[in-house]
C-alpha cells in the first residue's frame, strides 16, 4: 500500500515537513478523505469480541458505525469532510492487485489451518487479513453519506489522486488517507490518523509536500521517481535498493533513466525487473485520470434525521438513541457560525524560522535515523 | 550580544500575563529597534503582538539580530522570582543558547541571576498589512475587561454592532441574552475615561468571548483599549504601553456557514 518506507525517508531527512497536531486545531478545515481506505481500517478496526459488528441478517456494519462515528468527530471538530471513493483501479494496478489476491488465498487457507488447531489468536489475525471492501460496503456508506449531509466522489480512477487534484485546485485544505503516495499524487497537505479512533489518542500528522520537496532538496519529478524506486502500487522496483540507497542515487542522478545508466555497470547488485514500467507508472502519478476540481461542487447539507434513523436503525440494528443524538451533533455543527482562521486572512511570510536553524539543521541532520517527530526541545 | 534593562519588573511581568494564556512557546526578535514577538494561538484564531521599543529600556544593547525562541511558561516561573521593583536586565550571547535574567532589587542589596534555556521553535510569520478600519472603539480597558467578563456568563460568542448611537456588545445563550450598549463620551475631562467611536459606516461582527478573555489580561498595561474593525476581518484590541510600544491582538471573526465561497 503506498510507497514503501517514504515516511521514514522523510523523517530521516525532512523531519520538518511533519508536524503532529490535534483534530480541534482544524477546524473551519475541508478536507478530503480517502473513503476506501477509511472503510477498509473501520472493517479491521471496529469489532466487538474479534469479529464484525453485523445486523439482524448478519450483514457486517462495522464500516457504517466507522463512517458515522467518526464523521461525527470531524464535524464536532469543526471539520468539513468530504469523502473520495476508489473508482476502476488503473491498469499499472493490476500486479498489485493480483499479489493481495495471492496474499488473501494464503491468509484464507492458514485461517483453515488456524481453526482447525483452535488456535484463537491465529483465527483473529488471519480473519482480518481477509478483510476486502466490496462495491456493497461502498455503496451503504454512500447512502450514509447522503443522509448525513456529508458531500462525496466517486473518482474515476485511483481516489487518492482525486484528493490530491481537489487540494491543488484550493477546493479542500488536505487529504486525509494512510497512503503515502498522496503525495506522490502532488496533494499539498497530507493529513495521517484522521479517521483513527478518538480513543487511541494518536496525533494528527502533517506533511507538508513543499516542506518535504525543500528538505529532501527534489523536485517533484525526482520526487515522483523517488517513490517509484522505493516501491510503489504500480510497477515493481529494482531489486537491492532500500530507503537510503534510493535516496542518494536520486540525489546523484535526478532521474530513473539516468541511474539505469548508471547501474549497468553493476548487475549483480541490483536487479532491474524486466519490461520495468517505471515510465508509465511516472505518467500515472503526474497525469492521473481524475475529475477536473472546477467540475466538482461540494455542499454540506443538512441531515435527513429521520431517514438517518431509518436507515441505521431499522436496517442495519444500530440503537436508536445513539443514532440520533449522534445526528443531533451534526444538526447542531450545521447550524451554528463556524469560527473563522486567522490564516485565511494574513499570509504566512515565507522563510518562516530565520537564521539561527542553520546550525540546528546540521545537528539534526547527523543524528540521522531517528525519524525525528516534532521539533525537539532545548537547542542541543 | 544582546543586553536590555528596564526599571521595573513589573511591566515585564505584565507582558508575560498579558501573553501566557494564548501561546506556550515564542520568539522573541530582537533587533536593534526593540524587542518584537508575533504568535498565534495554537488553533490559529488569534494572533498577539508585541513590540517593545528600545526607548522604552533604561539601557539597550542588540548588535546582530537574534531570535530568542522561549517557553513563556518557564519565563513566566522566572519573572515570579522577581519583585515588582526590581530592575530587569536580559542578555543574551550572539551564539549562545540561553537568556540570563538579572533581578536587582531597589536598594541594590540584593542581585539574583537565572539562566533560562533557549528553544527552538517552528513559528509561521504571518504578514499584517497596516490598514484602515471602517470602524475604531476606544474605551477605558478595564470597561472592556467587564464588558467581556459579564457577557461570557451569557454566551459563548458577542456580537459587536457599531452604529451611529454608540457601540452595542450583545450575547445570547440557553438561559438568555445580555446587550451592553456603550456611548460616545469624548466630552468626559479625563482622557482614559473617554469612549470614542470612530466610523465610515455601520457594521456587525461576531467573536469567540473566549479569546477575548485571553485578550484582557493585558488590561494592567494600559488604561485604554482600542477595537478595530472591519467587516469580514479580524478585530484588533490594541492596547498601549505607555512609553514603550504596544500589544496588539488579532482575532478571526466567526462566520455565518451560509454557503461557503470561501477561506481553506
Amino acid at each position: 500500500m503506498g510507497i514503501h518506507d517514504l515516511s521514514k525517508v522523510i523523517g530521516d531527512n525532512a523531519s520538518h515537513a511533519v508536524k503532529e497536531t490535534e483534530m480541534k486545531n482544524l477546524f473551519g478545515r475541508k478536507v478530503a478523505i480517502d473513503a476506501s481506505m477509511s472503510i477498509y481500517q473501520f472493517l479491521i478496526a471496529v469489532r466487538s469480541e474479534g469479529s464484525n459488528l453485523t445486523n439482524a441478517e448478519g450483514e457486517t456494519t462495522s464500516h457504517l458505525s466507522g463512517i458515522f462515528y467518526r464523521t461525527i468527530r470531524m464535524v464536532n471538530n469543526g471539520v468539513k469532510p468530504v469523502y473520495v471513493f476508489d473508482g476502476k483501479p488503473p491498469t499499472l494496478k493490476s500486479g498489485e492487485l493480483a499479489k493481495r489476491t495471492e496474499r488473501r488465498k494464503e491468509a484464507q487457507s492458514k485461517l483453515e489451518a488456524a481453526t482447525e488447531e483452535g488456535v484463537q489468536a491465529d483465527m483473529e489475525k488471519f480473519t482480518r487479513r481477509l478483510v476486502k471492501v466490496t462495491p456493497e460496503h461502498n455503496r451503504q456508506c454512500q447512502e450514509l453519506l447522503d443522509l448525513m449531509g456529508i458531500p462525496y466522489i466517486v473518482a474515476p480512477c485511483e481516489a487518492e489522486a482525486q484528493c490530491a487534484e481537489l487540494v491543488k485546485a484550493g477546493k479542500v485544505f488536505a487529504t486525509a488517507t494512510e497512503d503515502m503516495d498522496a503525495l506522490t499524487f502532488g496533494t499539498s497537505v497530507l493529513l495521517r490518523h484522521m479517521t483513527f479512533s478518538e480513543a487511541r489518542k494518536m496525533p494528527i500528522q502533517q506533511f507538508e509536500l513543499k516542506k518535504v520537496l525543500e528538505g529532501l532538496d527534489l523536485s517533484q519529478d525526482e520526487f515522483i521517481d523517488l517513490c517509484i524506486l522505493l516501491g510503489c502500487d504500480y510497477c515493481d522496483k529494482i531489486g537491492g535498493i532500500g530507503r537510503v540507497r534510493a535516496y542518494s542515487l536520486i540525489k546523484e542522478h535526478h532521474s530513473i533513466e539516468a541511474i539505469l545508466e548508471a547501474i549497468k555497470k553493476e548487475k549483480k547488485k541490483y536487479t532491474v525487473p524486466d519490461d520495468w514500467k517505471f515510465a508509465e507508472a511516472r505518467e500515472l502519478f503526474k497525469n492521473p485520470e481524475v475529475a477536473p476540481a472546477k467540475d466538482i461542487d461540494l455542499k454540506w447539507n443538512i441531515p435527513d434525521v429521520d431517514k438517518l434513523v431509518d436507515f441505521m436503525c431499522n436496517k442495519h440494528g444500530f440503537e436508536e438513541g445513539r443514532i440520533r443524538r449522534g445526528a443531533e451533533k451534526l444538526v447542531k455543527a450545521r447550524s451554528t457560525s463556524t469560527q473563522g482562521r486567522l490564516d485565511s486572512f494574513f499570509k504566512v511570510l515565507p522563510g518562516g524560522a530565520p537564521k539561527k536553524r542553520k546550525s540546528s539543521e546540521n545537528k539534526a541532520g547527523a543524528k540521522k535515523g531517528k525519524g525525528g517527530k516534532v521539533k525537539g526541545k532545548g537547542r542541543k | 550580544m544582546f543586553e536590555a534593562r528596564m526599571a521595573q519588573a513589573a511591566l515585564l511581568k505584565k507582558v508575560l500575563e498579558a501573553v501566557k494564556d494564548l501561546v506556550t512557546d515564542a520568539n522573541w526578535d530582537c533587533t536593534s529597534a526593540g524587542i518584537s514577538l508575533q504568535a498565534m494561538d495554537s488553533s490559529h484564531v488569534s494572533l498577539v503582538s508585541l513590540l517593545m521599543r528600545k526607548d522604552g529600556f533604561d539601557m539597550y544593547r542588540c548588535d546582530r539580530p537574534i531570535s530568542l525562541g522561549i517557553n513563556i511558561a518557564s519565563m513566566t516561573k522566572i519573572m515570579k522570582c522577581a519583585n515588582n521593583n526590581d530592575a530587569v536586565t536580559l542578555r543574551a550571547e550572539d551564539e549562545g543558547d540561553t537568556v540570563v535574567f538579572t533581578f536587582e532589587s531597589a536598594d541594590q542589596e540584593k542581585v539574583s541571576e537565572f539562566e533560562m534555556k533557549l528553544m527552538d521553535i517552528d513559528s509561521e510569520h504571518l504578514g499584517i498589512p497596516e490598514r484602515e478600519h471602517t470602524a475604531t472603539v476606544k474605551m477605558p480597558a478595564s470597561e472592556f475587561h467587564g464588558i467581556c467578563r459579564d457577557l461570557s456568563t451569557i454566551g459563548e460568542t458577542v456580537q459587536v454592532s457599531v452604529t451611529k448611537e454608540g457601540v452595542q456588545f450583545t450575547a445570547s445563550g440557553d438561559t438568555g441574552k445580555g446587550t451592553i450598549t456603550l456611548r460616545n463620551n469624548s466630552s468626559v475631562d479625563e482622557e482614559s475615561q473617554q469612549v470614542v467611536i470612530t466610523m465610515q459606516e455601520e457594521l456587525s461582527l461576531s467573536f469567540a468571548l473566549r479569546y477575548l478573555n485571553f485578550f484582557t489580561k493585558a488590561t494592567a498595561l494600559a488604561d485604554s483599549v482600542t477595537l478595530s474593525m472591519t467587516a469580514d476581518l479580524p478585530l484588533v484590541v490594541e492596547y498601549r504601553i505607555e512609553d514603550t510600544g504596544y500589544i496588539r491582538y488579532f482575532l478571526a471573526p466567526k462566520i455565518d456557514d451560509d454557503d461557503d465561497e470561501d477561506n481553506n
